[in-house]
């Protein structure tokens, strides 16, 4: 029954924007879309979710915000999306933890009829409407570039000892990332990768991880962390053994203490992405989705470098602190 | 057979008991201590970088806060118990914790003091629950292990807190005359704890209730009292480990100590504690976690595949606990 609504409702909305009606006049109050993320407890998700909620606002939907407390937990994801599924929102927006267990359960939504949206992370399935994501690769490729720059800064030339860390094993975003990261490297001949950690998410252990790494190589140059909790710990090794100024440190995403260790230099670079806009983007794309807009495979919400030097810059500030995110008004409504 | 061979046999046979009494007399202790003896001495032999001051300061500043996570753990396992919530404790306190300072703008000693007030609470509820009520620990602490977990989650809306004074992470790095403050307080703690074990009526009623419960409350042991203090004990160490983890991070994390429950307990376990109750040492508990910490440093330091890590760990556990067996069944055999 309530599918029929649906599409009586997205007939409608249809012969309204053919009339050349403004397509705010369309009452969306009724509409669901779930939101689902890799984990709750990290700053990351909760800037898709601040971007989500925007976007339910300017829209008049309303959002789920879901997602298990723990990237680890692909059985969790999975459930929540098998449970999503059964209650038949207007779209889902999800971002696969791990993407061999949830390529099946995104094909079931699509084949339910849910306009499936992924953002940041893909699953094996080409059974979606869209993928809107951080290209990863070119994020680590920045991440190596920032890595050769801050070396060549500080020793003259861009040679010596390298090491890097992945938060977690079998997370396609974060393999692009080292993908990108690794082939990067290779453009700078005197920057040779000794070492490579992967830990499970937590900052204690990638605190632990970086210390025993940094014993093992006290010639070490530069480390790359590729998300925010290893960029917690690795920056709080740094900053434990007095080595701030002395390895480069490039990091994926923001946390408060990432961006603590930029302002006090413990970290060199932040490499960012845009989650505001996936959660701002994946509602409306999803809303958009289901009332037949067909959309690229693939959209690249984009990657920025976060430096000392840039960090106050409006363009820069709004990335940090998702409080301070203005998007430039488009819709004449707002 | 000559009067002389007849005598050399004896005396072999005599010797042959005395080592084989001793080799069954010695605690399991011995062998982990020595296994990781072993593993230090390799380290140090394989890896230039393991015998190093900034090294062993690391491991020892490693340690600590699993090895009093693991203490906690000891004392509900000697009663024949077990406390999986542990970790979930942990992770609350924490969060409880860095929320008064960071949100509720309490001072640190306010904080301290009403976080470990929390923890205490959590296990007397715990240790009532199992006693009184007669559920099983496993049972109740396994609702711990979610609902307390699900608590930290719910108060910090599943967020990192920070915003944490910087004397508490510069006091996690102390040290004082070379040695880790962190160690040092885990080691006035354990000496507590085992002093407690080892020297009151309170540690020797627990041992006794571990062996035999109804024997216990028999001659007059109030089991139901000391079963609340065993819980909340574990409650309250892991209450300590919680808030040790946010200063040396400098942040409160709802997944902190996430799935630290087993490693304390396997810690406990290798350190020659029984699960079958009325067997198990604070310094075993130590020694069981020292060897975790070094397997996790050596395979960084050899630059081991994280993953074989995590293999080895788990044949470490099967290993002791088939020894501990092998040599349980051998006692009996003697008589």
């Amino acid at each position: 029954m309530r599918k029929i609504l649906l599409i009586a409702a997205a007939a409608f909305g249809c012969t309204m924007a053919q009339a050349g009606l403004e397509a705010r006049a369309q009452d969306f109050s009724k509409t669901k879309i779930d939101v689902i993320v890799k984990a709750t407890t990290s700053q990351y998700w909760a800037t898709v979710f601040d971007g989500a909620r925007a976007a339910a606002k300017v829209l008049g939907v309303q959002i789920a915000t879901l997602g298990a407390p723990s990237e680890l937990d692909a059985a969790g994801e999975v459930s929540i999306m098998e449970n999503a599924i059964s209650a038949k929102p207007a779209g889902i927006v999800i971002a696969a933890t791990n993407a061999q267990a949830l390529a099946e359960p995104i094909a079931a939504a699509t084949k339910a009829g849910i306009p499936v949206i992924v953002i940041d992370s893909n699953a094996n399935t080409d059974q979606y409407v869209t993928f809107l994501a951080t290209n990863n690769e070119t994020g680590g490729q920045k991440a190596a570039d920032e890595i050769a720059r801050c070396v060549k800064a500080r020793t003259g030339n861009a040679t010596g000892k390298v090491a890097y860390l992945t938060a977690l094993a079998g997370a396609q975003s974060l393999n692009d990332r080292d993908k990108g990261f690794v082939e990067e490297l290779k453009k700078y001949p005197g920057l040779t990768i000794v070492e490579h950690r992967v830990g499970n998410n937590m900052a204690d252990r990638s605190l632990a991880d970086s210390e025993d790494l940094l014993t093992r190589h006290p010639d070490l140059v530069a480390m790359f962390a590729d998300n925010e909790l290893e960029g917690d710990g690795a920056g709080t090794a740094l900053s434990e053994k007095g080595l701030g100024s002395k390895v480069c440190l490039v990091a994926f995403d923001t946390s408060d203490t990432e961006i603590k260790f930029l302002r006090t230099g413990i970290i060199d670079a932040l490499i960012v992405q845009n989650p505001y806009i996936m959660g701002y983007a994946g509602v409306w794309y999803a809303l958009a989705a289901a009332h037949g807009v067909v959309f690229p495979k693939f959209v690249d919400s984009g990657v920025s470098v976060v430096t000392k030097d840039n960090m106050e810059s409006p363009q820069m500030v709004g990335l940090l602190d998702p409080n301070k995110y203005v998007l430039s008004p488009f819709l004449g409504a707002q | 057979m000559s009067q002389g061979a007849l005598t050399r046999s004896v005396e072999k046979e005599a010797q042959g008991t005395f080592l084989a009494e001793l080799r069954h007399r010695l605690p399991l202790e011995t062998y982990v201590l020595a296994l990781t003896v072993l593993v230090w001495v390799l380290l140090a032999i394989i890896s230039p970088y393991f015998w190093t001051a900034g090294n062993i300061t690391n491991i020892l500043r490693q340690v600590s806060i699993d090895a009093i996570l693991a203490f906690g753990s000891l004392f509900p396992i000697i009663l024949a118990g077990i406390d999986l919530s542990v970790g979930s404790v942990a992770g609350l306190s924490g969060v409880v914790f860095s929320m008064l300072i960071a949100n509720a703008g309490q001072g640190l000693l306010v904080a301290f003091v009403a976080t470990l007030a929390m923890g205490i609470v959590i296990g007397i509820i715990n240790g009532w629950a199992t006693d009184r009520l007669g559920i099983p620990p496993f049972i109740v602490t396994l609702a711990g292990l979610q609902g307390y977990r699900g608590l930290a989650l719910l108060l910090s809306g599943g967020m990192t807190i920070s915003g944490m004074p910087a004397g508490l992470q510069a006091f996690s790095l102390s040290s004082v005359a070379h040695v880790p403050t962190l160690f040092l307080l885990m080691a006035v703690i354990g000496f507590c704890a085992h002093f407690m074990l080892a020297y009151t009526r309170l540690g020797r009623y627990m041992y006794a209730i571990g062996s035999n419960a109804e024997a216990a409350r028999r001659v007059g042991i109030r089991v139901i009292h000391v079963t609340t203090i065993a819980y909340a004990l574990a409650a309250l160490f892991a209450t300590i480990s919680g808030l040790l983890l946010v200063a040396r991070l400098s942040m409160g994390t709802p997944t902190a100590a996430t799935g630290s429950e087993l490693q304390a307990i396997a810690a406990a376990v290798v350190g020659g504690a029984s699960l079958f109750g009325g067997r198990g040492t604070i310094l075993g508990c130590f020694i069981g976690s020292l060897l975790f910490t070094t397997i996790g440093n050596g395979a960084n330091l050899l630059g081991i595949n994280s993953f074989w890590q995590m293999v080895i760990e788990g044949l470490l556990i099967a290993f002791v606990v088939y020894f501990d067996n092998l040599q349980k069944r051998r006692q009996a055999g003697m008589g």
